[in-house]
């Protein structure tokens, strides 16, 4: 089958229940008794293998199959939840998220599983070497349930036509070579005298050699029970064979069950007198098939991130037109005209709201991926952390979400790497041994803030000031000369790293200065606020979304610029008797202090611009880290939300320019970000 | 088969003027030829050989000049400029000539290696000349005459 055209839909499902996984694992590590989070882990396992095998993906297929071998003993309380198995569980999470990498990039069969597969099996096998009853009767149970109300309507027909419903449970033996083989001869001599309803796993499963040694069959025959257990141990490597002769009336119980149970899936949990008769009958029987149990699911539709990206382009053009429109109303100055016009303007903005909302993305996306990494990278450091998230509903633009997550990544990392404190060290300064780390996300305006605060050591200015020092970033003079603050902000600097040992948790080689391009490129800002002993909060200013921006028109000579508000400090209106020369740099005060003035006209050699005759100078101030800088312009025009757009690749990466956008009269008008020039 | 014998195969080309000297590109690389009736907007500190760029129905394009970018000296551009956009790779470029000429069919026996140095243009711009009748059409390597690099360092580097 080619299954190629349902590869994106696989990833995605894959994707859902890696994180339902992750998700669930952590909650059970905390909650073991939990048997609601067992059921979900199961699920989610159970779904992918199935996923899996059908897309022909068999080493996640098989992964899955063991987990949920091992998740199954859990469930029916085999197998007691401790530590071990919780990290073996984790690990083999770890495994199935680098195979749907793998998958992705082609190069699933490079990745090796049976470590993995054969630490799960070790579990998995144990307690089956001593099949107790109670075993093999849950599982019976289990082939119970598993009928379809079809195969339920054919056995009560057989059932009716004198047959009898027999449950076999078959070992093989231990040293069994052809395991396969001696399930499909059992099956054909069964075959033989009966019809085969189910077995557990399935036929396919049991010709594969996808099981352990035991198998199940649900059988009807006309035979008696003795004959069929006979023609069983004929066959060679047969073990042990238990049978059980299933009456009627518990079938037809199921049959009657089964409709409610069905029916439950898709109406909500209206209890129904058939599911109230169903509990008397079978108190302890939990339906296992239930999947919706999260409140209010709304159906959603995936749509491919492209096709999104084209409709935004459509609006842009749509919004570009409206004002070109709008423009020619002004004009023509009639009044049927101009309610038209305004009307059609209200709609443009809504649609445009509306199509800016699909794209918008929950930043739980993002923060869910970090209660695991805090867990690892707390056990691997032997600290206490608490990682407390809040403001997971707050959205951002899908491709901000895409790319945030490797910044802060990093940014956790060095929270509980070097901000945390070890248990004891806590104690003794007098702090909770539990150190935490606390995300916060909040929308303020056209920008969410991001903020990543821990309660651990904070960062010393002095020992950075002196590192930068020693690493020769900076003189000794210069350092003197720095606030504290500054000195902070000089982690940010290419290359450096305060660790004072290498710990595999930072010190990777992705330094703070790699966070702040990354945000950069993002359009944002990151900032820190230390206190010694109390800790460090990073801050995280993010725009809303990439493709529409606010910005600041402004002009020099003939032409026109944007500069997006997010980068513009402040704008100043200064007198020509206030700049002053200071080492041949023109140079204003603004509040005490000195400021560089930079005339932008000569940075982008632009032609005819007015500003050197002005004796009032219209001034943007950028702000570069603690760095203030003034671009001097001829006039600030106006502020404008511009779509933004790519130059394209020919004239890809031109310091100063951050893309384009097209005005209302149809221009091109080019978005500066003059952050590294100031 | 035998009609191949039969029919010499062809190839077609977008044939446009760069001062009196003609020029061709593939046609199957050329999307479509606009008048420049809008203001291109300067971009700072591009190629020198980059006009700017100017609003296609909503995609920015950026504008080459082509004489600009073979070195040649010209009288500036007159009433019958257009500009030629082109597909290169995913990208496409608008490149500003003196004048569309005709869209020319061309056995592909009449295109030849061009020499080193073919009507003021670096041969590493391109693709070979076409001889048909009395008339010499350069063909463009549009890869190479529209990448941003320039052909001086290329075809040292390539060379070495």
């Amino acid at each position: 089958m080619d299954t190629s055209q349902y590869l994106n839909v696989f990833m995605d499902e894959c994707q859902e229940h890696l994180q339902i996984l992750n998700q669930s694992l952590l909650d059970l590590e905390k909650d073991p008794e939990n048997i609601d989070i067992l059921h979900a882990i199961f699920r989610s396992a159970h779904t992918l293998k199935g996923a899996s095998a059908t897309m022909g993906f068999n080493k996640m297929a098989n992964v899955t199959h063991a987990m949920e071998d091992v998740l199954g003993l859990l469930r029916k309380q085999e197998l007691q939840i401790n530590p071990e198995i919780i990290n073996l569980l984790f690990d083999a999470l770890d495994l199935l998220e680098a195979l749907a990498k793998g998958i992705t990039e082609g190069r699933e069969e490079d990745i090796e599983v049976a470590g993995i597969l054969q630490r799960l099996k070790k579990y998995s096998q144990q307690p089956e070497e001593k099949t107790t009853p109670a075993d093999s009767n849950d599982r019976r149970k289990k082939l119970q349930l598993r009928y379809t109300a079809e195969e339920k309507e054919n056995i009560s027909k057989l059932l009716e036509s004198g047959s009898f419903l027999y449950h076999l449970d078959i070992q093989l033996k231990k040293d069994c070579l052809l395991k396969g083989a001696r399930a499909f001869m059992i099956l054909r001599e069964l075959e033989s005298v009966g019809t085969i309803m189910r077995t557990i796993p399935t036929a396919k499963e049991l010709e594969d050699e996808q099981f352990d040694l035991e198998f199940i069959i649900g059988l009807c025959s006309k035979e008696p029970i003795e004959k069929i257990v006979k023609l069983i141990k004929r066959v060679t490597d047969v073990k042990e064979v238990k049978s059980e002769s299933v009456k009627a009336e518990e079938i037809l119980i199921e049959r009657r069950e089964s409709k409610p149970q069905e029916v439950q899936t898709t109406v909500a949990k209206t209890e129904t007198a058939g599911s109230a008769a169903q509990k008397k009958d079978e108190p302890a029987q939990k339906p296992s098939s239930p999947v919706h149990t999260g409140p209010n699911i709304y159906p959603t539709v995936r749509v491919d991130i492209r096709k999104l990206d084209t409709l935004m382009n459509l609006i842009a053009e749509l919004v570009i037109n409206r004002s070109q429109i709008e423009q020619l109303s002004s004009e023509i100055k009639d009044q049927r005209l101009e309610e038209t016009v305004e009307h059609l303007s209200r709609l443009t903005i809504d649609l445009r709201d509306q199509v800016l909302k699909t794209r918008m993305v929950s930043i739980d996306q993002v923060f869910s991926r970090f209660p695991r990494l805090v867990r690892d990278l707390a056990k691997g450091t032997q600290k206490e952390v608490e990682l407390q998230l809040s403001g997971v509903d707050t959205e951002l633009d899908r491709t901000v979400i895409d790319e945030i997550g490797d910044p802060l990544v990093h940014i956790i990392r060095n929270c509980v790497d070097h901000g945390i404190e070890k248990p004891e060290e806590r104690e003794a300064a007098g702090k909770p041994r539990t150190g935490v780390v606390a995300l916060d996300a909040y929308q303020t305006g056209n920008s969410v803030i991001i903020t990543v605060t821990d309660d651990g050591r904070g960062m010393d200015p002095e020992k950075i000031g002196a590192a930068a020092v020693e690493k020769g970033f900076i003189t000794k003079d210069a350092l003197d000369d720095l606030s504290d603050q500054e000195k902070i902000n000089l982690i940010f600097l290419p290359g450096f790293s305060t660790a004072k040992e290498v710990s595999d948790v930072s010190g990777r080689g992705v330094g703070m200065d790699a966070v702040k391009n990354k945000i950069s490129a993002l359009g944002g800002v990151v900032s820190i606020n230390s206190v010694p002993g109390e800790g460090t909060k990073f801050t995280i200013q993010l725009p809303l979304t990439l493709a529409i921006i606010q910005t600041l028109m402004i002009q020099l000579g003939e032409e026109v610029y944007a500069i997006p508000t997010s980068f513009v400090d402040q704008t100043i209106s200064v007198n020509r008797k206030d700049i002053k020369i200071l080492r041949h740099q023109e140079v204003t005060l603004l509040r005490g202090e000195v400021i560089p003035l930079l005339r932008l006209q000569d940075y982008l050699g632009i032609q005819g611009a007015r500003n050197s005759d002005l004796d009032e100078l219209d001034v943007v101030v950028f702000k570069s880290g603690e760095k203030r800088v003034g671009c001097v312009v001829d006039s600030l025009l106006r502020q404008q939300d511009v779509v933004i757009k790519s130059l394209g690749g020919f004239l890809g990466n031109i310091p100063g320019i951050a893309g384009a956008t097209i005005l209302g009269d149809g221009r091109v008008a080019l978005i500066l970000d003059l952050r590294d020039v100031a | 088969m035998k009609k191949e014998e039969v029919r010499e195969e062809t190839t077609q080309l977008v044939v446009f003027k760069l001062g009196e000297e003609e020029f061709g590109v593939n046609i199957l690389q050329v999307r479509e030829i606009e008048k420049l009736d809008q203001g291109l907007t300067r971009v700072p500190k591009a190629p020198h050989f980059v006009e700017g760029v100017i609003n296609l129905r909503g995609e920015i394009i950026p504008i080459v000049d082509l004489r600009k970018r073979f070195g040649l000296t010209l009288p500036p551009l007159g009433l019958d400029s257009r500009v030629i956009i082109v597909e290169v790779g995913e990208e496409a470029v608008g490149m500003l000539v003196d004048a569309v000429v005709e869209v020319l069919r061309v056995p592909l026996s009449a295109i030849e290696a061009a020499p080193s140095i073919t009507k003021g243009v670096n041969s590493y711009y391109l693709a070979g000349v076409a001889k048909i009748e009395e008339r010499l059409i350069v063909l463009l390597n549009l890869e190479r005459a529209l990448s941003p690099e320039e052909a001086e360092e290329l075809s040292k580097a390539e060379l070495g």
